[in-house]
C-alpha cells in the first residue's frame, strides 16, 4: 500500500475554508423551518392581538370565532395560567387580565387555513378597558407612572436581576467604585451629555415560523427558526408543567437572527394551540408586519453621560444613568441593562464609577436581545461624550483613546484586572486605515467631509453557567459527524465547528459532517446561540469531544499495533505511527474494530467520543456596588473608523470607506471573520442613518419595509476594510474570541463622530437621516435656503 | 372563490394545475410544488426573496397571481443550475463568501442571473442598482457584489 | 395602524376578458367590488393590508393592445396599459425619444418590481408619490380609455382628483397611454429624494422638461411637475411662467424653485416633515432646473 503522507499537514484552523452550508443554500435545497411539509394535516394559526397599549381584559368572546367552520382550536389566557421568561418570569403565553402592548396575543386560533383562522380571529370579541400607558422609560421610572406589573413582587427572578417591586423598574444594576463626587473638582474637563437611542428591529429576511404538535401522550414537539432550541425546551416546558425531555424542538437552518429568535417568543403561542388540537402540526408564521411589532425588538434608551480627566488627559470618573425602554415584558431585557450596567465605562480604564441602569417596563414592544445586547445602544453616546472630553482637552481624539483604553492588567469597572487585549492594536490599525489626521478634500463644494472613530468593548453575556456540549462520530466512511446543539444562524458557526473538529481529530475539514438540524432529542445540549459564544464556548466543547473520539482511536490502535500512544498521530484521517511508520485509515476500523492480533475476537467498536464545556470561574457582582471578581468570561474590543460626506444642499451622509478592526483572539476561518466584520459594519450603517421603530401613543408608525427602511446594496459605503487583530484568549479554542455582534457596536458614535467633525453639529440620537442633518445646519445657520 | 387551469413550466418540467384566483405565484412554488427554494420574507414585493425568473425576467412572486402564468415558463433557484453543474452565479458567490444565513440567497441568486443575462458585463453600480429589491441583513452586500462580478468574468472568459 | 395584518391575498375571483367591451360590461355591472388591474405592484399590497376589499380583480392585460408600444417618428409613442417598466426603459425608440420617461421608470422600485409595473398602473394608483406621473405630464401624455361610451382621450395633466382619485368612471379601462412628439430639441430630468440611494418612495419628486421657445418671452419653456408635495402631483404653472417670462439664468432659476416650493403643500408623515419637504423642492426645482438648462445651452 502506498503510504500517505506523513508529515504534518496544514491545520484547517485559520484556513478560509467555504461554508459547510453554502452548496445547499445556493441550490435552494436548505431547508428552513416553514420549508418543512407536514402533509394535509397541517392547521394554521393565526393571533388575536390587543389594539392598545393598556388596558385591561373584560371579557373574551369567542363563540362565534368556535362556530366557524373549519376552526379546530381557541385559546385564550385562561387556558395558561403559567409564567415564562429566561431571567424574569413576567409573560403568559396569551394576556390574562390585562394586554401591555399594541400587539399583545390575547387568543390563537387553529383552522384548517389561514384564512379561516384570520376569519375567526376577526369574530373573536374583546372588551377592554383601556388604562393610562406608559410611553418613556424616564416617566415609567418615576413614582408617579402607572403600574404595568402590580405583581412584579410575586415573579421568579433570576438571583443576579433586580427589580424593584411597586414601581415599573424590573431591574436596577449598581456600580459605585470608588468616590465619584469627591474626584470631579480635579477634573480638568467634564463633559455631561443626554442621549436618546430609538427602538430598532432586527429584520431578519426570514420572519418567525414555528410549528408545533403535542400528541396523545402529551409529548410536545416544535419546529421552528430558533436560536435557543434547549432554552425553548427548558423554557416552555416548565410553563406547561410539563418535564423538559417529553418536550421536543427541532430546529432548521434560521434565516437571520440577531438576537430575535433567541428565548421563547412567538413559539410558545404555536405550543398553546397545538395542546388543544392532539395530532395535528399546527403552524404560526408571522407576517412582515407583526415580525415589526410583536417580535424582539431592540430597546429604547436614555442614557446620561457625565465624565471627567485630569490635566493629562486621564479619565478620573465616570457617571452614567440609562434608563432602558424595556417594553411590554423584559424577561429578556433585564439582562440586557445588567450586560450595559457592567460595561457601563466602554473600554476605558476609570477609577471612580457611579452608575445605574435602570430596566422600565413601558407600553412598547417587547425589547430583547438584539446582536450587541445593549452595547451598541450604549456606546452610542459614550463614544461621542469620549470624542467630547478629548476635544474639549485639545487633544487628538486617537491620541485620547490611546492613553484611556484598556490593556492587559487595567483595573476594570467591575473590579478584577483586564485580560490580555489588541485595543490599542485595534485603534492603530483603524487610524492607519483610515488615514487618520489628515484632512480629506470634499469632492465637492456643496459637501463636507469629515472622519470619525470609535472603540468598544462587549463580553458574553449569559449566566455563568452556560454549557456547551458537543458529540464526535465516525462513519463506516471515515467521515466525521459532528453533533452540536448550536445554530447556524448565518454566522457560520457549522463551518467554524466543522473546523475546529477536523483540526483537533485529524481529518480534512471536507471530512466532517454536521448532525443537523439541531434537535434537542439527539443533539448535545447547548445553551443558546447567542452573545458571540459559540466559536469559544461551543469551540472548547467541540476540541474536548474530538480529544476523546481520538484518544479513542490511538488507544485502540497503539493496542492493535503494540506501539505507545504517543507515537500515534491522526494525519488526514490516516493513523500513523512516527516510529513504526505503518499507517491504517480511521474508516477499517471506526465502526466495526479490529480482529484482535492473534486472531481470536474483536477490539474496539464504534468510536464517539464526547465533550462539554462550562465556564466555572465566574462570580456574581456585588448588588450595592456591582463590584466582583470576575464579572465575565472575556471582552471582544475593537474599533471601527469612517470617512463620509455631508451634503450641504440635502443633509444626506454618504459614507466614503469604513474601517473595522477587532481583536478576535484567532480567527478560527478569516473570511467568516471579515464577513462579519463587514455585515456588522453595514447593519451599524443601516441603524445610523435609517432605521428607527417610529412608536406613538405606543403604535408603531413604521411596521413594513416600505416604511422602515434598511440599507439596500446601493447604501454600503464605497470602501470597506476589515482588519483581524489576534491576541490570543487563554481559554479559547486556539485563542479565539466572538465576533458576531461586536461588529456593530461602535458603528453609531464613528459616524456620529464624522458627522461632527464634518458639520460641527451632535445629534440627541440616530438615526442621522438626511432631514434631520438639513434642519440642524439650517438651525445652527451652517446653510441657508 | 374561482379556480384556474393553467399550463405552467417551472424549472423546465410542464405542469397542469387549477389555482384559486387568490394563490400568489409564490405560494403556488412553496405549497403545492413544494419548491421551497423560492422564501417569503414580506408578502409585499419589498424583500425580494421570493424573487424568481418569469419568461426570463426576474419578479417577485408574491406579487403574481399563479392563474397569470398560464402558459409562462418558471424558473426558481432550484432551476438554476444545469445537470451536473452549478451556475457560475451559484459558484461565485460560494467563493466570494456571499452567503451567511441564505435566506435572500435565492432571490440573489435570480436577480443576479437575470442582470448577467441582459448586460454580461455590469459595473459595480449597476450590480448595486439590480439588488436593490433583494434585501440582505447579513452579509453587507460587498461580497454579493464581488461574487456578480466574478460571474461575469467567468462567463466572458467562456465565450 | 392595523393589528391584524395579513399574511395571504384575501379571496377574489380573477376575472379575464377577451375583449374590451366584455371588460368594461363587467365592470360597469360591479361598481362597487370590481377593480382592473395591471401588475398588481399596488393593488396586492393594498389588499393583503385589508385596506381595499374587491371582490372581483379583472385582468386588462391581454386586452387588444394592451401589450403592445409602438413609437411612430411622425405621431410619437403609445404605450399599452399592460407594457411594464422594463419594457419602457429597455426600449431603444423611447431611450432615443423619450429619455425622460425612461429616467422616471428607473428610479421606480426594484428591478424585479418594474418587471411588473406599469406606468397607467402608477398614473391610475394616483398617488401623489407615482414616480412616472411627472413625465407623463411632462410629456403631454394622454390617457386612452376605453368607457361604456366608447373610446375617448385624457390628458395626464387634469386626471388627479385627490390621494387615489381621478377622472375615471364606472367601466372605464385605460388602455394605454399616448406621447406626441417631444418638443424639438428638449431635455429633461426627474430628481427624486428618497430616505436611502435608491429603491424607496419619494420624499420629493421634481421633474422638469424644458425646451428652447421662441415664442416665449425669455425663448425658454419649462414644465415643472412636483410629486410627494400636494394631495395630487403639482404643475408648479406659476413657476413655469416665471422662467417664460424672465431671462434664465442663476438668479431667475433660483426663483421660481422658491415659486415651486411655494405652491407646495406637503404634509408631516413617517417619511418625512413638511418643513423639510419644502425646503427640498426648491433646493431639487433648482438643481433640475439648471441641469435642463444647461443641457437645452449645448
Amino acid at each position: 500500500m502506498e503510504k500517505s503522507n506523513t508529515q504534518k499537514v496544514q491545520s484547517p484552523v485559520g484556513e478560509s475554508k467555504p461554508r459547510i452550508d453554502a452548496f445547499e443554500k445556493v441550490c435552494g435545497a436548505a431547508l428552513y423551518a416553514d420549508d418543512i411539509q407536514f402533509g394535509n394535516k397541517l392547521l394554521h394559526a393565526r393571533i388575536k392581538r390587543s389594539p392598545y397599549p393598556h388596558a385591561s381584559i373584560k371579557k373574551i368572546d369567542t363563540s362565534r370565532a368556535r362556530a366557524l367552520p373549519g376552526v379546530k382550536a381557541i385559546v385564550t389566557g385562561e387556558d395558561f395560567p403559567g409564567f415564562i421568561g429566561l431571567y424574569l418570569k413576567d409573560r403568559h403565553f396569551f394576556c390574562r387580565d390585562r394586554v401591555r402592548y399594541v400587539g399583545d396575543p390575547v387568543a390563537g386560533v387553529a383552522a384548517i387555513s389561514e384564512e379561516i383562522a384570520e376569519k375567526a380571529v376577526d369574530l373573536i370579541e374583546v372588551e377592554y378597558e383601556v388604562l393610562e400607558p406608559v410611553l418613556d422609560p424616564e416617566y415609567g421610572a418615576s413614582p408617579q407612572a402607572p403600574l404595568i406589573h402590580p405583581d412584579l413582587h410575586k415573579y421568579v427572578v433570576a438571583n443576579f436581576i433586580f427589580p424593584q417591586p411597586g414601581s415599573n423598574i424590573s431591574n436596577h444594576f449598581k456600580m459605585r467604585k470608588g468616590n465619584v463626587e469627591t474626584v470631579w473638582k480635579n477634573c480638568k474637563a467634564i463633559i455631561e451629555r443626554k442621549y436618546c437611542i430609538p427602538h430598532i428591529q432586527h429584520v431578519p429576511i426570514e420572519p418567525h415560523v414555528a410549528i408545533a404538535k403535542v400528541d396523545e401522550s402529551g409529548e410536545v414537539t416544535l419546529w421552528d427558526s430558533s436560536q435557543s432550541p434547549f432554552a425553548q425546551r427548558d423554557l416552555i416546558a416548565e410553563t406547561l408543567g410539563i418535564t423538559q425531555s417529553k418536550m421536543r424542538v427541532i430546529a432548521p437552518l434560521v434565516g437571520g437572527g440577531f438576537g430575535s429568535k433567541a428565548g421563547v417568543s412567538m413559539e410558545s403561542l404555536a405550543v398553546a394551540i397545538a395542546t388543544k388540537v392532539k395530532g395535528y402540526p399546527v403552524k404560526l408564521r408571522l407576517t412582515r408586519e407583526e415580525e415589526f411589532y410583536t417580535a424582539f425588538v431592540r430597546q429604547g434608551l436614555v442614557a446620561y453621560f457625565k465624565m471627567g480627566c485630569d490635566e493629562s488627559g486621564k479619565i478620573l470618573a465616570m457617571e452614567n444613568t440609562f434608563y432602558w425602554d424595556g417594553g411590554a415584558y423584559t424577561e429578556y431585557g433585564v439582562n440586557i441593562t445588567r450586560a450595559a450596567g457592567y460595561s457601563c465605562t466602554g473600554p476605558y480604564e476609570v477609577p471612580n464609577v457611579k452608575a445605574d441602569s435602570y430596566c422600565v417596563y413601558t407600553n412598547h414592544p417587547v425589547g430583547g436581545p438584539m446582536r450587541g445586547f445593549g452595547m451598541p445602544e450604549l456606546h452610542a453616546g459614550l463614544e461621542q461624550c469620549i470624542d467630547e472630553l478629548a476635544l474639549k482637552m485639545g487633544m487628538d481624539t486617537v491620541e485620547f483613546r490611546h492613553r484611556n483604553c484598556l490593556k492587559e492588567g487595567s483595573i476594570l469597572p467591575t473590579g478584577g484586572k483586564m485580560h490580555p487585549t489588541g485595543l490599542s492594536e485595534c485603534l492603530e490599525k483603524t487610524a492607519e486605515a483610515i488615514d487618520w489626521g489628515k484632512k480629506a478634500l470634499s469632492s465637492a463644494p456643496n459637501k463636507r467631509r469629515g472622519k470619525g472613530i470609535a472603540l468598544m468593548w462587549k463580553a458574553p453575556a449569559m449566566p455563568g453557567n452556560a454549557g456547551s456540549s458537543a458529540l464526535v462520530e465516525l462513519a463506516e466512511d471515515g467521515m466525521l459527524t459532528l453533533g452540536v446543539g448550536c445554530q447556524d444562524i448565518g454566522q457560520g458557526a457549522f463551518t467554524v465547528a466543522a473546523q475546529m473538529a477536523a483540526a483537533t481529530f485529524g481529518v480534512p475539514y471536507e471530512s466532517v459532517r454536521l448532525a443537523t438540524p439541531v434537535d434537542t432529542r439527539y443533539s448535545p445540549y447547548e445553551w443558546q446561540t447567542v452573545a458571540s459564544r459559540i466559536t469559544w464556548s461551543t469551540g472548547n466543547a467541540i476540541i474536548k469531544a474530538a480529544q476523546d473520539a481520538r484518544k479513542q482511536v490511538l488507544d485502540l490502535i497503539a493496542e492493535a499495533w503494540n506501539e505507545n500512544p504517543e507515537d500515534l498521530d491522526i494525519v488526514n484521517g490516516n493513523v500513523v505511527s512516527y516510529k513504526s511508520e505503518r499507517e491504517i485509515h480511521v474508516k477499517d476500523f471506526a465502526v466495526k474494530g479490529l480482529p484482535k492480533p492473534d486472531g481470536k475476537g474483536w477490539m474496539g467498536g464504534p468510536i464517539i467520543g464526547r465533550g462539554s464545556f462550562m465556564p466555572t470561574d465566574v462570580t456574581g457582582l456585588d448588588a450595592e456596588t456591582g463590584q466582583g471578581e470576575h464579572a465575565v468570561v472575556h471582552f471582544t474590543t475593537g474599533a471601527q473608523a469612517v470617512d463620509l460626506e455631508v451634503d450641504l444642499n440635502t443633509g444626506k451622509v454618504e459614507i466614503l470607506k469604513a474601517v473595522a478592526a477587532f481583536d478576535v483572539g484567532k480567527a478560527i476561518n478569516p473570511d467568516l471573520v471579515k464577513a462579519q466584520m463587514e455585515g456588522g459594519l453595514v447593519q451599524g450603517i443601516s441603524s445610523a442613518l435609517f432605521e428607527c421603530l417610529q412608536l406613538k401613543d405606543g403604535y408603531v408608525q413604521n411596521p413594513s419595509f416600505v416604511d422602515y427602511r434598511i440599507a439596500t446594496s446601493a447604501d454600503i459605503p464605497r470602501s470597506m476594510q476589515t482588519i483581524i487583530v489576534e491576541v490570543p484568549q487563554e481559554d479559547g479554542p486556539w485563542g479565539a474570541r466572538g465576533i458576531g455582534e461586536h461588529s456593530m457596536v461602535p458603528t453609531i458614535p464613528a459616524i456620529a463622530n464624522a458627522i461632527y467633525d464634518a458639520i460641527g453639529i451632535r445629534f440627541e440620537g440616530p438615526p442621522f437621516t438626511a432631514e434631520k442633518i438639513y434642519l440642524a445646519m439650517l438651525e445652527a445657520g451652517i446653510i441657508k435656503e | 372563490m374561482a379556480f384556474h387551469e393553467i399550463v405552467v413550466t417551472v424549472n423546465r418540467n410542464r405542469e397542469q394545475l387549477a389555482v384559486p384566483s387568490n394563490m400568489t405565484l409564490m405560494r403556488m412554488l412553496r405549497e403545492v410544488l413544494a419548491l421551497t427554494g423560492t422564501k417569503n420574507g414580506c408578502s409585499a414585493g419589498e424583500c425580494g426573496a421570493c424573487t424568481v425568473l418569469m419568461n426570463g425576467e426576474p419578479v417577485n412572486s408574491c406579487m403574481v397571481l399563479a392563474a397569470e402564468c398560464d402558459g409562462a415558463e418558471i424558473i426558481t433557484v432550484e432551476g438554476l443550475a444545469g445537470d451536473k453543474q452549478l451556475d457560475p452565479i451559484q459558484d461565485a458567490i460560494i467563493q466570494a463568501g456571499g452567503v451567511q444565513c441564505g435566506f435572500c440567497t435565492p432571490g440573489v441568486l435570480i436577480s443576479s442571473r437575470a442582470l448577467l443575462n441582459r448586460n454580461p458585463d455590469p459595473s459595480e453600480d449597476e450590480i448595486k442598482e439590480a439588488l436593490v429589491g433583494n434585501l440582505c441583513r447579513c452579509t453587507g452586500y460587498a461580497r454579493i457584489i464581488e461574487a456578480v462580478k466574478e460571474a461575469a468574468k467567468i462567463e466572458k472568459e467562456k465565450v | 395602524m392595523v393589528t391584524n395584518t395579513h399574511p395571504t391575498l384575501p379571496e377574489f375571483d380573477l376575472i379575464r376578458p377577451v375583449t374590451l367591451a366584455e371588460a368594461s360590461e363587467f365592470l360597469s355591472q360591479h361598481t362597487s367590488n370590481a377593480r382592473p388591474f395591471l401588475g398588481g405592484t399596488d393593488i396586492f399590497v393594498r389588499m393583503r393590508d385589508g385596506y381595499i376589499k374587491p371582490q372581483f380583480l379583472v385582468d386588462i392585460k391581454h386586452l387588444d393592445g394592451t401589450n403592445e408600444m409602438n413609437f411612430d417618428p411622425q405621431k410619437g409613442l403609445v404605450i399599452g396599459a399592460a407594457v411594464s417598466m422594463n419594457r419602457v426603459i429597455y426600449s431603444q425608440d423611447v431611450g432615443e425619444n423619450y429619455p425622460l420617461l425612461v429616467e422616471a421608470c428607473r428610479s421606480v422600485a426594484s428591478y424585479q418590481l418594474r418587471s411588473r409595473a406599469t406606468i397607467v398602473g402608477n398614473i391610475c394608483n394616483a398617488s401623489p408619490a407615482g414616480d412616472t406621473i411627472g413625465a407623463c405630464m411632462a410629456l403631454n401624455g394622454m390617457l386612452h380609455i376605453h368607457g361604456l361610451q366608447g373610446s375617448r382621450l385624457e390628458p395626464v395633466d387634469g386626471f388627479f382628483l385627490g390621494p387615489g382619485k381621478t377622472t375615471l368612471k364606472a367601466g372605464d379601462i385605460v388602455t394605454g397611454i399616448s406621447f406626441p412628439l417631444p418638443p424639438q430639441g428638449c431635455a429633461g430630468t426627474y430628481l427624486k429624494l428618497g430616505r436611502n440611494k435608491l429603491g424607496d418612495l419619494s420624499l420629493v419628486g421634481v421633474t422638469v422638461l424644458g425646451n428652447n421657445d421662441t415664442r416665449k418671452q425669455s425663448e425658454f419653456h419649462f414644465r415643472i411637475i412636483l410629486t410627494s408635495v400636494a394631495p395630487i402631483p403639482l404643475r408648479a404653472k406659476d413657476a413655469e411662467t416665471y422662467l417664460s417670462t424672465h431671462e434664465v439664468n442663476y438668479e431667475t432659476i433660483r426663483q421660481a424653485a422658491c415659486i415651486a416650493s411655494e405652491m407646495s403643500t406637503p404634509i408631516d408623515d413617517v417619511r418625512g416633515s413638511a418643513r423639510y419637504r419644502k425646503s427640498m423642492v426648491k433646493y431639487l426645482t433648482e438643481t433640475a432646473i439648471t441641469a435642463v438648462w444647461k443641457k437645452l445651452q449645448k
